[in-house]
């Protein structure tokens, strides 16, 4: 029901007027949020930590008093913006404060090892350019949580590299801080120092490390351009007048240039539970995994994708969203969740900005699920729905796995 | 330090089925489906002489298995560790802790006995591999010839009628400083995978496993040489 529903949501007429995709948002919704109240009852989630604004919600719930086990809302949103946004339609104020949206749920595992990172305005005496990052770990954790704390900060340092007043090309870049994200995750071991907590894993036996990775799918959004590094089988799309683009392509070992390059180094792909490096593992890059390589290569696949005024959104995501929602959905979600809040309020909601308590909280005793949000950031409640929307699909799709879910708003002349 | 396995000249390969590699570049474990040798020996349950050429002699008695006939494979793995026998086989021979040196191990549970044989454990597999528990039974823990041998009787993943027997023993070149780790087992080939699908990736997972071993080992036996001086 959930899927024909939805699928009814993919496809309104163009000249649909906002009541009309308004209509078909609140039905989609509807549908889902029914779907998913029958499904509940029949799922064992032992965990469902969902990031998400307590607004939306309790709203949702019908039932404002009862207590969510939320793990964290993350939100960015434009600041009041004195100057009128249509003397500057193309390139105004509101391109300096992104507005994006957040989830990361735990899902149907056990263990959360997916981590976000969120870096608004990461390059310094740059500006305007935007860092989003999903990292979803396999083995253990700590790959993930690693890329999350430093991947924006080793792509700065990339970028600062370039002579002055040079640009450095931004596949270098890229390719660079990949390669030194994968070499200080295997190194490590032997140079964590004595107050670093460690992770589960190690507190077992340090050797234990190259076994576990991670995904990378990592933009940088500038005002005129979105860049994407990728690795492993997360996924960035662009909706642009609608239609889907993707920025990346799964790196999935049975991809026939990737079962090529393995099968060239000496490696093989082995149907175990799906096509797998020497049957063990389910992608053909990722961050660390290093008794795997060279068949599982940390090398990222990048694209640089010019902006135009048809782009709406740009959504990140773990394999937990895009297994189970296709490209052209997830894009149609967002695009509904757009028509039905309309424009982005030109000041901050208030009642979006996290507790300091919540944005301490952490999830499984662990590392928290997003990082990169400050206090000062309030909600973007179009983004902040579409990424709760999309991964309440997921759930209701009976994904297997973590659900991470960025969106950021795209549009331009708001 | 990185051990690289070693292959020592010995008895010439006993039968007619092709001698090969199972993975250039990955691993020393040699191997066949003898599909047909049962027919071509003449004699069923003949014994197998698929590691012949890999197996060390000293310990290759505690290896042998009959031939395994169509439907199976088998194959053995061998690790160098710069450490004493004694120092390694501490650590082996902790039926109850895999956690201690085995990769992909998130937990372990005893289900059954308190770590002699019979013994009965379940473990919790980490993300990422096509598995997610093995229940297992130890059938052979030999404290005087360091042999331990595990049955997997159960768990969600595609290796049934598992076995294996892992021996440690002295290097013959630096008896006192090294060790001669062999793991060798016999499993079903999962339906739709080939033999050699089945001894790439259980070659793999044990070959991890021994080399997070050797490290384990060389740095308990480091501790104790510096506690010592």
């Amino acid at each position: 029901m959930a899927e024909i529903c939805c699928e009814e949501a993919m496809s309104p007429p163009a000249t649909a007027t906002a009541a009309v995709a308004a209509a078909v948002s609140a039905s989609a919704a509807a549908a889902v949020s029914s779907a998913i109240d029958r499904r509940r009852r029949r799922m064992e989630m032992r965990r469902i930590r969902i990031a998400s604004d307590l607004e939306l919600q309790a709203g949702e719930d019908g039932r404002p008093g009862k207590r969510q086990r939320l793990a964290r809302t993350a939100s960015g949103a434009p600041r009041p913006d004195e100057d009128s946004a249509s003397e500057r339609p193309s390139c105004g104020r509101t391109e300096e404060f992104p507005r994006y949206g957040v989830t990361a749920v735990c899902g149907r595992r056990r263990e959360m090892e997916d981590a976000v990172s969120i870096r608004p305005d990461f390059l310094p005496a740059s500006g305007k350019f935007h860092f989003y990052g999903v990292f979803d770990g396999h083995g253990c954790s700590h790959v993930a949580t690693t890329c999350q704390d430093r991947m924006h900060e080793i792509v700065a340092e990339e970028h600062n590299k370039g002579a002055s007043g040079e640009v450095a090309p931004w596949r270098d870049v890229m390719e660079k801080s990949f390669a030194r994200m994968d070499g200080e995750v295997g190194n490590r071991a032997s140079t964590r120092s004595d107050d670093e907590p460690a992770c589960p894993c190690e507190q077992q036996t340090p050797s234990r490390r190259d076994h576990a990775g991670s995904t990378a799918v990592v933009a940088v959004v500038s005002p005129t351009q979105v860049v994407v590094a990728n690795a492993g089988d997360s996924r960035a799309v662009i909706s642009r007048a609608g239609v889907p683009v993707a920025l990346s392509v799964d790196h999935k070992p049975d991809r026939p240039d990737e079962l090529e390059r393995i099968e060239a180094a000496g490696g093989r792909v082995i149907y175990w539970d799906g096509a797998r490096v020497l049957g063990v593992l389910a992608m053909s890059r990722a961050i660390g995994d290093g008794y795997l390589k060279p068949y599982v290569t940390s090398e990222p696949e990048v694209t640089v994708t010019e902006r135009t005024d048809d782009d709406e959104c740009l959504i990140l995501a773990s394999d937990g969203l895009w297994d189970v929602v296709t490209n052209e959905m997830a894009c149609e979600v967002v695009r509904a969740c757009f028509h039905n809040n309309g424009p982005p309020a030109p000041a901050a909601r208030p009642s979006g900005v996290p507790s300091s308590a919540e944005a301490a909280e952490t999830e499984n005793g662990g590392a928290a699920s997003v990082k990169g949000i400050s206090k000062a950031e309030s909600s973007d409640k179009a983004c902040s729905d579409a990424a709760m929307l999309l991964t309440k699909l997921a759930l209701a799709r009976r994904s297997a796995d973590n659900v991470s879910v960025v969106v950021v708003d795209l549009r331009r002349g708001l | 330090m990185p051990c690289i396995p070693a292959s020592s000249p010995g008895i010439p390969h006993q039968h007619q089925h092709q001698h090969h590699r199972a993975l250039a570049g990955v691993g020393m474990a040699v191997g066949c489906a003898a599909e047909a040798a049962v027919a071509a020996a003449g004699v069923a349950g003949t014994r197998c002489g698929a590691h012949d050429g890999e197996v060390p002699m000293e310990v290759a008695r505690h290896h042998e298995h009959a031939e395994p006939g169509s439907g199976r494979c088998c194959s053995a793995v061998v690790q160098h560790v710069a450490a004493p026998a004694a120092a390694v086989w501490s650590v082996v021979r902790r039926f109850d802790q895999p956690q201690a040196y085995k990769r992909f191990v998130r937990s372990c549970a005893l289900l059954a006995g308190d770590g002699g044989v019979g013994t009965l454990r379940e473990v919790r597999v980490v993300s990422g591999l096509p598995a997610a528990s093995s229940r297992e039974r130890l059938e052979i823990l030999d404290d005087e010839s360091h042999v331990l041998s595990f049955r997997v009787v159960g768990g969600e993943h595609r290796l049934k009628n598992y076995l294996s027997v892992t021996t440690v023993h002295p290097s013959p070149s630096a008896p006192t400083a090294a060790t001669v780790v062999v793991e060798s087992y016999v499993v079903d080939v999962p339906p739709g995978n080939t033999p050699e699908d089945t001894r790439v990736f259980v070659d793999t997972i044990v070959k991890c496993n021994l080399q997070s071993l050797a490290k384990t080992a060389e740095k308990l036996a480091a501790g104790a040489r510096a506690a010592g001086s």
